[in-house]
């Protein structure tokens, strides 16, 4: 088990990580989620031995890491936010440096090379330079670079921010397939809701730094369980409308769409009556009402306030 | 440490572009700048109306018999134009018994242009009106210049240990000078290479590996040194077999000494490194501070130009001045190794320096 006890990172000043305590069973694929500047990726850098935390302590099968990391080391594989790639070579010559840096060599290292370039789809083009490929070609190198040792524990930084569907959707096959496959435990960061949901078992949910929610997806929901999800399609934007419903009794938060409003509301029988009449004082037309139950976005914006992109 | 090495060499033959266009600029640079810096002064010479071409060619041959000027036979209106224009500072009219000097401006090149053309043609006049006064004119002029081939009273100059006074060679400084500079920025560039690593995250993730950091930043040393020592080593050797330079006879020295000199600039740029935060200030602020090195140690000018203090104590912390200044004295001088110890010393010094802090505040910067 690869555990973070009470970790703690402050940068001249300003507290980046604040008491961050998770965990990693074995074989699991856990969901680190939060919006951008939450504190995500100052808790991997603690958590992988790439920082030294100001206080707490990283555990691997309980014996502290923080003093001597060589034995955590050995089993992650962290694949980083950024394209930590060299475009000058190509894919083949970048996991032909990550697998010798990691001291594999001759057959085994080209089986391995080989096998991971399988796993992503790339053994057709791996001869081509990096700088040539597409983003989410590059995304997909970077997480085989991350693997050529064959860690126990994998730490994903938002492996898929800024690509297309079709390699995003590569992406996290290949989180399945790790996970479900070949047992290897994933952390895996992102604020992309939808991904954290499909992929992982656990979630965390982080935002200014701390931990504010965490468990299972469902257990995670029924944090909302007396509550209902109220999508508002309008025929036009009206903010004193949102402001009115905002100071309504049963609405706990009021998100603004491009379409409409999204109101998070405790079950309640006499709600849409009102929401009707609210919209006629202001001359709004409402086009459709949706009713529906709470997503990890909605647990996010009922903890917090706001949304993950925000 | 190997695979580091590996990989940035990997890297260079995809692009071999900035290697190879550092040692042409060094190459170029000391045949333009080494052909200008031929200290002998060169004069035009044109016959006047009415005298015969080979009597001008006399005059002009007894002209030549001096070292510091070179006359050349030109159009009278290219002489004079060059005048007018100030590309040369007089240009000479011969003529049967006398000589006329053209000049713009009046200036101690002038001057000597004057002398010697003067004492020229007042010695072959003297020998000519001496002739008419002897039987033989050809046995009198044979007997005057053996007479002064074996004088009975010589003037010489010597070095304190009576050696031939050596001419300093202003070609051989400057290619030393562009040689080691141009280095600089090959250097440079692959030590940035390490920052551009550490932003990327490529860097993080050797951390990550059984790699050490010893063995991280070895291997892009190593490989940076290795790039400019081949680079100045290729240019010297071009310079000695093709161009045909003498380089001296301690052309080992030499190569030593530029070994040295790789080291210390690869700490030099470690420590601009250290000091700079990204790879793009880096690339803003290095070509900006290492051009002023070879000017503030006056690689580009004669020995002794530089006299100003300040200027000098500057230049006793940059390592292109020492680099050069042992380097003029094997091959110039043909110095050993104790005469070359002190600048050596210095180069050795700033190395040791700059590496130390410049690691030290790269490290620091990780917090």
């Amino acid at each position: 088990m690869l555990e973070a006890v009470e970790l703690r990172k402050v940068f001249k000043g300003k507290t980046a990580v604040d008491h961050v305590s998770l965990y990693l069973d074995e074989g699991e694929s856990v969901g680190l989620l939060g919006p951008n500047g939450a504190g995500k990726s100052t808790t991997i850098s603690l958590i992988s031995s790439l920082l030294a935390p100001s206080s707490g302590d990283v555990r691997l099968n309980g014996n502290s890491v923080i003093a001597k990391p060589q034995q955590l080391r050995e089993v992650i594989g962290v694949v980083p936010q950024e394209i930590a790639l060299y475009e000058a070579l190509s894919a083949y010559e970048n996991l032909k440096f990550f697998g010798r840096i990691y001291r594999l060599q001759g057959k085994q290292l080209e089986m391995k090379i080989q096998e991971l370039l399988e796993v992503i789809g790339l053994r057709d083009r791996q001869k081509e330079l990096i700088k040539t490929y597409s983003g989410g070609m590059k995304r997909r190198v970077n997480i085989a670079a991350a693997l050529m040792h064959d860690p126990k524990f994998v730490i994903m930084d938002e492996p898929t921010v800024g690509i297309d569907p079709q390699s995003r959707n590569h992406i996290l096959e290949t989180v399945r397939l790790l996970n479900r496959e070949k047992g290897t435990t994933v952390l895996y960061t992102s604020h992309y809701m939808e991904e954290v949901e499909q992929l992982c078992s656990r979630v965390y949910i982080m935002d200014h730094g701390r931990i504010i929610a965490a468990g299972t997806t469902e257990e995670l929901r029924r944090i909302l369980s007396g509550e209902d999800t109220l999508l508002l399609q309008l025929d036009k934007p009206d903010e004193k409308l949102a402001q009115e419903l905002r100071e309504l009794e049963p609405v706990r938060q009021v998100e603004e769409m491009d379409s409409g409003l999204k109101l998070i509301v405790t079950k309640q029988s006499h709600l849409l009556s009102e929401v009707v009449q609210a919209a006629e004082r202001h001359r709004v037309q409402i086009i459709n009402i949706h009713v529906q139950t709470p997503t990890l976005e909605d647990v996010f914006l009922h903890l917090t306030g706001r949304t993950l992109r925000d | 440490m190997n695979p580091v090495f590996m990989a940035q060499w990997m890297k260079e033959k995809r692009s071999p572009l900035m290697v190879l266009l550092f040692c042409g600029l060094s190459i170029i640079a000391t045949l333009l700048f080494g052909q200008s810096a031929d200290s002998k002064l060169k004069i035009g010479a044109f016959p006047a109306s009415g005298v015969e071409a080979d009597t001008a060619e006399e005059w002009l041959e007894v002209l030549n018999a001096n070292d510091a000027i070179e006359f050349i036979m030109m159009d009278e209106r290219k002489a004079r134009s060059e005048v007018n224009e100030g590309r040369t500072d007089a240009a000479i009219q011969l003529m049967e018994k006398d000589y006329r000097i053209i000049a713009s401006i009046d200036n101690p090149n002038v001057q000597l242009v004057g002398q010697i053309v003067h004492s020229a043609f007042m010695e072959e006049l003297q020998l000519r009106a001496a002739e008419q006064f002897s039987n033989d004119a050809k046995a009198f002029r044979e007997g005057v210049e053996s007479f002064l081939e074996n004088p009975p009273l010589a003037v010489g100059v010597q070095t304190p240990d009576g050696k031939d006074l050596i001419e300093y060679d202003m070609n051989l400084q400057l290619l030393f000078t562009f040689t080691l500079f141009l280095a600089c920025f090959t250097i440079g560039y692959k030590i940035n290479s390490i920052t551009m690593e550490k932003v990327s995250g490529i860097w993080s993730r050797m951390i990550l590996s059984p790699v050490r950091k010893s063995e991280m930043y070895m291997g892009h040393l190593m490989y940076s040194s290795l790039i400019g020592f081949i680079q100045i080593v290729t240019v010297f050797l071009l310079f000695r077999y093709i161009v045909g330079f003498d380089l001296g006879g301690r052309f080992g020295m030499l190569i030593i000494v530029a070994a040295l000199y790789t080291l210390t600039i690869v700490a030099f740029s470690m420590l601009l490194t250290g000091i700079l935060r990204t790879p793009e200030q880096f690339n803003m602020v290095f070509p900006s501070v290492i051009p002023i090195m070879p000017l503030i140690s006056g690689a580009y000018m004669p020995p002794g130009t530089i006299t100003n203090q300040f200027l000098l104590l500057v230049s006793e912390v940059l390592p292109l001045k020492h680099a050069v200044d042992a380097m003029v004295k094997i091959s110039i001088y043909d110095a050993g190794w104790p005469d070359v110890f002190l600048p050596l010393a210095k180069l050795s010094m700033i190395g040791v320096i700059c590496m130390g802090v410049g690691i030290n505040l790269m490290e620091r910067r990780k917090g």
